[in-house]
């Protein structure tokens, strides 16, 4: 809990982490300003509330609480976003900066995971969490978030074209 | 573990879309103006629904059994106004009205069971005005309440689903 809050601090935090922490809220929000207003109230209120920025699974748990209250309180526009996501399909090529066909894939294939998959392996591979931190953030043990993260590699290999 | 480490690299080789300059400058802003207290209650509704609706609940049942005792009670005195004009007892009838005057007709309390049916870790949450994180248990229980007459041998059943909302504080790290 020794994180002094210095203006300059907060920014290189926030530089590291939120990026993957949009990648994280967009699970839920498909549209980018809403994972963005997300971030923002979850980060700003872990901040404030100075909480070690070790305890980074707190954080996530904080993203987690406030997007799916953003989910139960406007629930026809979550249906909505829903509708236009299978539409367009776009929302993992952008959450991503591609480079080649192959990462494209990479990409798309990833969004078709579990949302319980794809959560655990985005805080793991994006985010460097370890499985104890990933299970404090979900809420289920460390040995879950580990048989979670090793179904959805599975799964993602599976879906990718032979290579 | 290993079988996956070609694809976990070729994961970490893709980089997220960085932050755009207007949304760190909105965050920026956010953090540097006093954050009003209003904003983490509307973050928990939700759970103040519950809660109030898990009281509505119970209120509502507690005046279902008020009013389901206050029926059970007129009946007996019914029965006593009955007797009451009746031809004057015989020499056979003293111990039944001995033992109307001594027993009460009333319900008495006679058995209480809570079955939980489902219990459910809802992960950590943070709730109002509370720095430390809380594990949510959501439980869903069915309770069961009966009084039994034992002048009458009438009995009275309330069942109803009720659920609960535990917040167990969690340790810092």
């Amino acid at each position: 809990m020794d994180n002094v809050v210095t203006h300059e601090d907060w920014k290189v935090c926030f530089s590291e982490l939120g990026p993957g922490l949009v990648l994280f809220a967009r699970q839920w929000v498909h549209s980018l300003a809403d994972a963005e207003d997300i971030v923002q109230e979850a980060f700003v209120r872990f901040w404030k509330r100075n909480h070690s920025i070790e305890s980074k699974g707190l954080l996530y748990a904080m993203v987690r609480t406030i997007a799916l209250d953003v989910i139960r309180r406007d629930s026809r526009r979550a249906r909505r976003e829903a509708a236009a996501m299978s539409e367009t399909e776009q929302s993992a090529l952008a959450q991503f900066q591609t480079e080649d066909e192959s990462q494209q894939a990479l990409a798309a294939a990833l969004d078709l995971l579990p949302k319980d998959q794809r959560e655990v392996l985005v805080m793991k591979i994006w985010n460097e969490l370890t499985f104890s931190e990933i299970g404090q953030a979900l809420g289920v043990s460390q040995n879950t978030a580990a048989s979670r993260y090793r179904y959805g590699l599975a799964a993602l290999r599976k879906t990718l074209p032979p290579q | 573990m290993n079988d996956f480490s070609d694809l976990e690299s070729q994961l970490k080789s893709l980089r997220p879309t960085p932050l755009s300059e207007s949304f760190v400058a909105r965050v920026e802003e956010a953090m540097t103006t006093p954050a009003p207290e209003k904003a983490p209650e509307n973050i928990i509704r939700p759970v103040q629904f519950q809660r109030r609706w898990i009281a509505g609940l119970s209120l509502a049942a507690a005046a279902a059994v008020l009013l389901l005792i206050r029926v059970n009670f007129q009946t007996p005195a019914g029965n006593k106004r009955v007797a009451s004009v009746s031809p004057a007892p015989t020499s056979s009838a003293p111990v039944e009205t001995t033992q109307r005057q001594t027993v009460p007709s009333t319900l008495i309390p006679s058995g209480a069971t809570q079955v939980v049916y489902h219990k459910r870790d809802e992960g950590l949450r943070f709730v109002q005005n509370s720095d430390e994180p809380m594990r949510r248990m959501r439980s869903s229980t069915r309770e069961t309440l009966q009084w039994r007459n034992p002048s009458t041998g009438a009995s009275l059943r309330v069942s109803y689903p009720s659920e609960q909302i535990e917040l167990i504080p969690v340790s810092g790290q």
